[in-house]
């Protein structure tokens, strides 16, 4: 490749960061009628925020189809324990030229609880997932290289930010 | 960019050796351990290992009053505590449906500023000491010293700051401090100018620096990195400018950004956001407005409705985030951290392949991390 | 200053009438590897307070009063009566002789070194613990195994970093060595001898600085990177291999490391003086404005120190093979140049 074809690409890369397709709220009304089924309890809470749930089996398009859509920049992953019966994964998801950050919630059962690995999408999504497993244990399906990455690896199947957890070294 | 980047996946070769750095090591700004494989003094593969001083606060604070956990939030990092008050104070702000008072708003925006300032002097002298500049890193701690002063002057402490508060702040300006800030930051100005000058200048640095581990546009907004690194990638990105929280929308400053994505530029995004700052904080002290610097009744005692709330803000290091869900008792439900220094932590082990050993000090210490935030 | 050179002189007919016994020559040996470490102690000492000026602090004041002065006294104290640790991976005894060979290389480096020439019924004595006629050559083969010092260190240590830091040295020494060796046959052609006291005779009206610029340029860098400071410290980076081949030392055997490294500035700064300002010579033009010799040199050679410690405080790191590169592609050529242009001026002189 010549150097002009290269300066060309950046060039092009650069204009698609700062002119992303759709950065505002128009975003949730196209993505509820893309997955009619999937995404439901869409909210704006306030201007710069947006809330939805989705169905954890069609997290991957979801998130393909915002990254598509401008939302270029995954801010965080996170789980929460709801005992007795449900866990939720919550993602944050925003675009580096817009305010909107769009909070996705996808709840899993507590007992089995695993769902999709978005690494293939955004790639920092790795070590997010790894907390979110050793701290939940949720896993996630096709995520490379889970393993503990804060804890030590003893303490891997403590799940230690599970509201039932009772403390190191007793099993929960 | 793949992830087998972020992993060392097969055991050395013979003709290559696998080299441990730390988790005590001179090159860190605390304890993690960043395995390398190299052949000669080229990296072949590389992976880091965080979590040596995870203290659990997402647990922890979870077992907090909501006032309790405002100290602990220094702790995050303590570089960064102001923004890290801050940020968790707007978060409850939110969920208690509150406003802070106008000159509060203008308070926490100054000693904001002032916190990155001295973070980011830190930070680049870090940086200096890596690539062997003992003397500009000493340069730029005395420099700090007075903007340390500054802070402490406002809030009574020298590092952990604990100032902002839910709807206010806990301390009004001393009397005379603009003449002080102003005498300070003025003498800063020049400093910084000519320690700039004398970074651009000098022909070693600029040998150890320019065209070393270069992230570009693209690379840097895929992988997430946050803060001055992005910035000095070319990405336009800081929430001051596109999310503007508290007052940053009544100021004029610019964005800095860079273009090469080099060690070079994202020293220089740091050297020159100092300048900003000052600029900010000129104007917060010209426009600040007299009126009362908290609440009458200030909720130190509270129980927010059943909620949740995503408050960031743009910290030295990047976007701080912290996510913090409500159940309507005196505790959050859950509390999340999500710090700008953990996405650019995981960032690090893809750039430093193919690069030099001597190359690894320079470009982990340009990401300016701080482990303490890393594993919270 | 009479009563000095008169009791100088008294001290070299003492001697002289002995010509030179073995015994004479180890009493002078003593004093001078004597005075060489004190002058190594005075460099530590300068360069912790010369650096704190610099960077705008204040440097050793606490022991000894105001100054410090006695702030190395107390370093050396805590570091023999620390425990002496050797890593269970060493090579014990390649660990226990680096140090040892190191200080060896410094120690016979001081054996050749002369620090004044004294004139007396018409015979000149050098002061020096021996008198070669290729005196510059030995210097420069003694100097060498300091490099071993670096590798057996390296090796025996058991220590990756100490390991890459010896690599590091051998292969930073075979670039720098040479150009080292140029600037010298340069010298040497112009001075139509290898021993150095013909050297600095053949300084008594010009310096060899002003004859050949280029050649000091190139013989100070590549002395900066001999000795291994900043910015061609390479083999102790800080921030990259913790203390570089002397990772694992500690203790007093880390204090003869340390000192072996002061030891060889020292010398290095001792030769620069001798061979392109002048040795023993006062200004140009001028001379000696009766002041000894020696006072002359040592003057000179704490400037040189001091240049040393300026460069300390003003410069970053090169990578390394940045280095290897300025070897092989500058300084190389340079003293190449620079042998080419010394031998016109050598023959035009002549």
């Amino acid at each position: 490749m010549t150097d002009e074809q290269a300066a060309k690409e950046m060039l092009d890369d650069i204009k698609k960061i700062i002119e992303p397709s759709k950065t505002d709220k128009t975003i949730m009304v196209e993505l509820s009628k893309t997955f009619e089924n999937a995404v439901f309890d869409v909210a704006v809470p306030s201007p710069n925020r947006a809330v939805a749930r989705v169905d954890p089996g069609k997290v991957k398009p979801i998130m393909q189809f915002l990254l598509d859509n401008g939302f270029d920049h995954l801010s965080c992953i996170s789980g929460v324990d709801y005992p007795p019966d449900r866990m939720d994964v919550v993602y944050h998801v925003t675009s580096y030229s817009g305010p909107l950050v769009i909070t996705l919630k996808a709840s899993i059962p507590r007992d089995d609880p695993n769902i999709d690995s978005i690494c293939d999408i955004y790639w920092n999504a790795n070590w997010y997932e790894r907390e979110t497993y050793e701290l939940y244990g949720i896993k996630f399906n096709d995520c490379p290289y889970l393993k503990v990455l804060l804890l030590v690896e003893e303490m891997e199947g403590e799940w230690p930010l599970r509201k039932d957890y009772a403390g190191y070294p007793n099993p929960t | 960019m793949t992830h087998e980047a972020t992993q060392i996946t097969s055991p050395p070769k013979s003709s290559e050796i696998l080299l441990h750095l730390g988790p005590q090591h001179p090159l860190q700004p605390g304890p993690f351990l960043l395995d390398l494989k190299i052949e000669g003094e080229t990296i072949r593969e590389a992976e880091l290992k965080i979590g040596y001083i995870h203290k659990g606060m997402e647990k922890v604070f979870e077992d907090r009053t909501y006032i309790q956990i405002l100290p602990l939030t220094d702790r995050i990092c303590y570089l960064a505590s102001n923004s890290n008050n801050d940020v968790y104070c707007r978060g409850i702000e939110e969920l208690l449906g509150i406003e802070p008072t106008e000159r509060a708003k203008y308070l926490r925006v100054l000693t904001n500023e002032l916190c990155r300032i001295q973070s980011h002097l830190l930070g680049i002298g870090e940086y200096t000491t890596d690539v062997g500049f003992l003397t500009m890193f000493i340069y730029m701690v005395r420099e700090r010293e007075g903007v340390v002063s500054l802070l402490e002057a406002i809030t009574g402490s020298r590092l952990n700051h604990n100032y902002a508060r839910f709807g206010g702040v806990a301390h009004d300006l001393p009397p005379g401090y603009k003449e002080m800030a102003l005498k300070t930051l003025g003498e800063l100005k020049k400093l910084v100018k000519s320690h700039d000058e004398m970074l651009s200048s000098d022909s070693i640095y600029l040998r150890r620096t320019k065209g070393v581990g270069v992230l570009t546009t693209k690379v840097a907004s895929e992988l997430g990195v946050a803060g001055p690194p992005l910035r000095a990638s070319g990405v336009n990105y800081d929430l001051r400018r596109i999310e503007p929280y508290l007052v940053y929308d009544e100021l004029d400053f610019n964005v800095i950004t860079q273009t090469d994505g080099d060690v070079f530029s994202r020293v220089k995004v740091r050297l020159l956001e100092i300048l900003e700052s000052i600029y900010i904080i000129e104007q917060c002290l010209d426009q600040m407005p007299s009126g009362p610097y908290k609440q009458d009744v200030m909720p130190y005692i509270t129980r927010p409705k059943p909620g949740e709330v995503y408050s960031r803000i743009e910290d030295p290091r990047g976007e701080m985030g912290m996510y913090i869900i409500s159940d309507g008792s005196d505790k959050p439900y859950r509390f999340r951290i999500r710090g700008p220094a953990f996405a650019t932590a995981q960032a690090l082990p893809p750039l430093l392949i193919g690069t030099y050993v001597a190359d690894v000090a320079a470009i982990a210490a340009s990401m300016d991390s701080c482990t303490s935030e890393v594993d919270r | 200053m009479g009563l000095f050179i008169t009791i100088m002189d008294y001290l070299v007919i003492f001697f002289s009438t002995w010509e030179f016994a073995p015994w004479v020559r180890g009493i002078l040996g003593g004093l001078v590897i004597g005075a060489v470490f004190g002058g190594a102690l005075v460099m530590v000492y300068l360069e912790r307070k010369f650096l704190g000026d610099i960077q705008s602090r204040i440097g050793p004041n606490r022991v000894g009063g105001r100054f410090g002065v006695l702030q190395l006294i107390a370093d050396a104290i805590k570091l023999f009566t620390k425990e002496d640790i050797i890593p269970a991976k060493a090579d014990k005894w390649l660990f226990i002789g680096a140090p040892i060979v190191a200080l060896t290389s410094g120690f016979l480096m001081v054996a050749v070194i002369p620090f004044d020439l004294l004139m007396i019924k018409g015979s000149e004595y050098a002061v020096a613990v021996s008198r070669m006629d290729i005196s510059i050559l030995y210097l420069e083969a003694v100097s060498g195994l300091s490099i071993f010092a670096i590798f057996m260190a390296g090796w025996g240590s058991g220590s990756k970093y100490s390991l890459l830091a010896g690599f590091r040295n051998v292969a930073k020494m075979i670039g720098y060595e040479v150009p080292l060796g140029i600037a010298i046959i340069s010298v040497a052609v112009m001075a139509h001898s290898l021993d150095i006291v013909e050297i600095v005779k053949a300084q008594s009206t010009w310096w060899f600085i002003i004859a050949q610029p280029l050649g000091f340029v190139v013989f100070f860098i590549a002395l900066l990177a001999d000795v291994g400071r900043i910015p061609f410290d390479q083999t102790e980076a800080e921030e990259e291999l913790i203390a570089g081949w002397a990772t694992e030392y500690s203790g007093m055997r880390w204090g003869l490391a340390f000192f072996a490294e002061y030891l060889h500035a020292v010398v290095g700064s001792f030769i620069i003086t001798l061979i392109f300002l002048g040795g023993w010579n006062g200004l140009p033009l001028i001379g000696n404005l009766y002041i000894p010799g020696i006072f002359w040199l040592i003057a000179k050679t704490i400037m040189v120190i001091m240049l040393f410690i300026w460069v300390r405080g003003a410069l970053p790191r090169y990578r390394i093979d940045q280095v290897i590169d300025i070897g092989w592609k500058v300084l190389i050529p340079l003293a190449l140049l620079n042998l080419v242009w010394s031998t016109i001026i050598g023959l035009m002189w002549a």
